[in-house]
């Protein structure tokens, strides 16, 4: 038996007593914290400014409030006729052991109008990539292969430009409209790439934001069940004993001066909580909370016009992140109409945007296509009479030896 | 002239076919006549359809409930359509017909065709004047009461009450299929009452 199910039965039942425990600890603190919250609403400014300070040598994500902390808003009506475009990608990875050298992304490509015209367009696009170019990133030097991380890379900077290209085929100016993403807008998975890297696919994913920002059609992501703590973090500055407005000084977690003073530091009430936890209460379905700028270093050090910007919105039992470049969030209009549309769309979706789960339904890959698409390859392969052989741990793989 | 095309094959066998309609929950009524077009100029074969059904085109998916919304909205019937265009797009309504005959050379023909109709081939509703010379023979009768798995009377029953509509004297064609069925099922009394029945003149 490969998976051992009786040893791991005994791990799975430790594991879920020790979740017990965790839990209990959480449901004290997070009254707490969420007090402590909302008792600092009214002095944004300060805490913009704690932020600001904080970025560099805080340990912790942060988010810089745009609005009111105790801000809730009901969701505005849904106009009754808009437009919408959304993306999901799926990709086949470089597979080492294989016949060839190749990755395949599929972008599922959804449309909808509703109202009294109301269409759908579902459609998926799959791509072969192959050639040098499209295996292989170049600064002349170093050579680096697009697999793993910066193959999803490359796959979000596709979902982008399709989303771009679909608003151009379908969305005009007779609708409200909206283009729709799933996950998050900031590309975290460039963060910790190399610079030419970082710049040849973040050139490409804001140059699709700029082409939908001169486009005037707002762009959001969509996060179900985010477990980001980037507020978390900025109340862990209203904790912090090293925050000094006055004498310009942020929290500099390397030289905590509670740990220095042999104590717990005084932001550890915060461990373990993430946004959700502390603004669920504060929400009632279809209530969006404040918007905040999230601090990670990638968004604001390279988004410019495109900062990314955030709002959790109640939807059923969970609150969902909702993200959106600055030129949205700016514009209260355009933010009311995001709130709208994409609390209409979980409407519809029934606690997720029916879009979004349309556009995951045309991009996926079963394992049976996963197998389909290897036997096309090596059929095809077989047929110019070129070698296809795999690697003897491959095909040590394909079955149990006696 | 011919009518617009309603569906293609999408499975197909010596003795029935199954078609996918292009427009979702329009399929021709239980017991129509279609005719699925062949690789062969001029020759096309005969299906009576048997059943009608519509579902997620995912293998295996489902239809999930959706005329109330967690925030206590509700829609009903037609309004769910119009709420979720996408609707269109991800249920599929098919239809299967069972083989009666084929059509080569227009000489009408009701036995099995050498070819059933090939995959993705178009499917169209017959039209009257089609349905009244198919239905001047009325050797089909025989196979569609023995064919399996399929609910022969009632379909022999829909067939021939609309081949009846079908003619200015619907009367005389109702009491000459009427002994044809007498004849074919003279061993079995009850199950010939039961679809004399179904094809009484009103």
């Amino acid at each position: 038996m490969a998976l051992n199910l009786t040893t791991l039965s005994q791990q799975v039942r430790q594991m879920s007593g020790a979740l017990v425990h965790s839990a209990e600890d959480m449901v004290v603190r997070t009254p707490q914290v969420r007090e402590r919250y909302l008792r600092e609403s009214g002095a944004e400014a300060q805490w913009t400014r704690a932020v600001d300070l904080s970025r560099e040598t805080a340990a912790w994500l942060l988010a810089r409030p745009v609005e009111p902390l105790h801000t809730t808003r009901l969701a505005p009506i849904c106009p009754p006729a808009y437009a919408l475009v959304a993306t999901d990608g799926s990709q086949i990875d470089v597979d080492r052991h294989g016949n060839a050298y190749c990755y395949l992304i599929n972008i599922g490509r959804v449309y909808m109008r509703y109202g009294p015209q109301a269409t759908a367009c579902l459609t998926s696009q799959p791509a072969l990539y192959y050639q040098e170019d499209d295996l292989y990133l170049t600064d002349g030097t170093r050579r680096v292969a697009i697999e793993g991380n910066y193959l999803s890379a490359r796959r979000d900077a596709e979902e982008g430009i399709a989303l771009a290209a679909l608003a151009d085929e379908f969305l005009g100016d007779d609708l409200p409209a909206l283009a729709m993403q799933d996950g998050t807008l900031i590309r975290w998975t460039l963060s910790g790439a190399e610079k030419f890297v970082q710049e040849h696919f973040l050139g490409l994913y804001l140059s699709y934001l700029e082409h939908m920002r001169q486009r005037g059609i707002p762009v959001v992501s969509y996060i179900s069940r985010p477990r980001s703590p980037e507020v978390v973090g900025t109340i862990r500055l209203m904790y912090c004993p090293d925050v000094d407005l006055h004498e310009g000084r942020g929290a500099r977690c390397n030289e905590c001066s509670d740990v220095r003073a042999g104590r717990a530091p005084s932001c550890r009430i915060c461990q373990g909580l993430v946004d959700t936890d502390v603004l669920a209460d504060r929400l009632t379905e279809g209530q969006r909370g404040p918007i905040f700028v999230s601090m990670s270093r990638i968004n604001v050090e390279r988004y410019g016009p495109h900062l990314i910007h955030f709002f959790y919105l109640r939807v059923g039992r969970e609150l969902a992140r909702v993200e959106m470049p600055r030129w949205v969030a700016q514009d209260a209009a355009q933010v009311d109409l995001v709130h709208s549309l994409v609390y209409d769309q979980c409407i519809k979706g029934q606690g997720y945007p029916v879009a979004l789960a349309r556009a995951h339904e045309q991009a996926i890959v079963r394992s049976s296509d996963r197998r389909a698409f290897q036997r096309m390859i090596e059929g095809s392969l077989q047929r110019t009479e070129l070698p296809t052989t795999s690697s003897r741990k491959q095909e040590s793989k394909e079955f149990t030896r006696g | 002239m011919e009518r617009t095309r309603i569906a293609e094959v999408i499975e197909s066998s010596t003795t029935r076919f199954t078609a996918g309609a292009y427009e979702l929950l329009v399929a021709p009524p239980f017991g129509a006549l279609v005719r699925a077009q062949t690789r062969v100029e001029g020759m096309a074969v005969y299906g009576l359809v048997y059943e009608i059904r519509t579902g997620s085109k995912e293998p295996g998916g489902r239809a999930v409930v959706r005329g109330r919304t967690y925030t206590g909205r509700e829609f009903y019937d037609a309004e769910i359509y119009h709420e979720h265009p996408d609707l269109a797009e991800v249920l599929q309504t098919e239809f299967s017909a069972v083989t009666v005959g084929f059509v080569a050379n227009e000489q009408v023909y009701q036995y099995l065709p050498p070819h059933p109709p090939p995959v993705h081939y178009s499917v169209y509703e017959c039209d009257r004047d089609e349905l009244v010379r198919f239905s001047m023979a009325c050797d089909f009768f025989r196979a569609v009461l023995f064919a399996h798995q399929i609910p022969s009377d009632e379909l022999l029953a829909a067939m021939i009450r609309s081949a009846a509509r079908a003619r200015t004297d619907s009367r005389a064609y109702l009491v000459h299929a009427g002994r044809e069925v007498a004849s074919l099922l003279k061993d079995d009394y009850d199950r010939l009452t039961a679809l004399l029945r179904r094809i009484r003149p009103l």
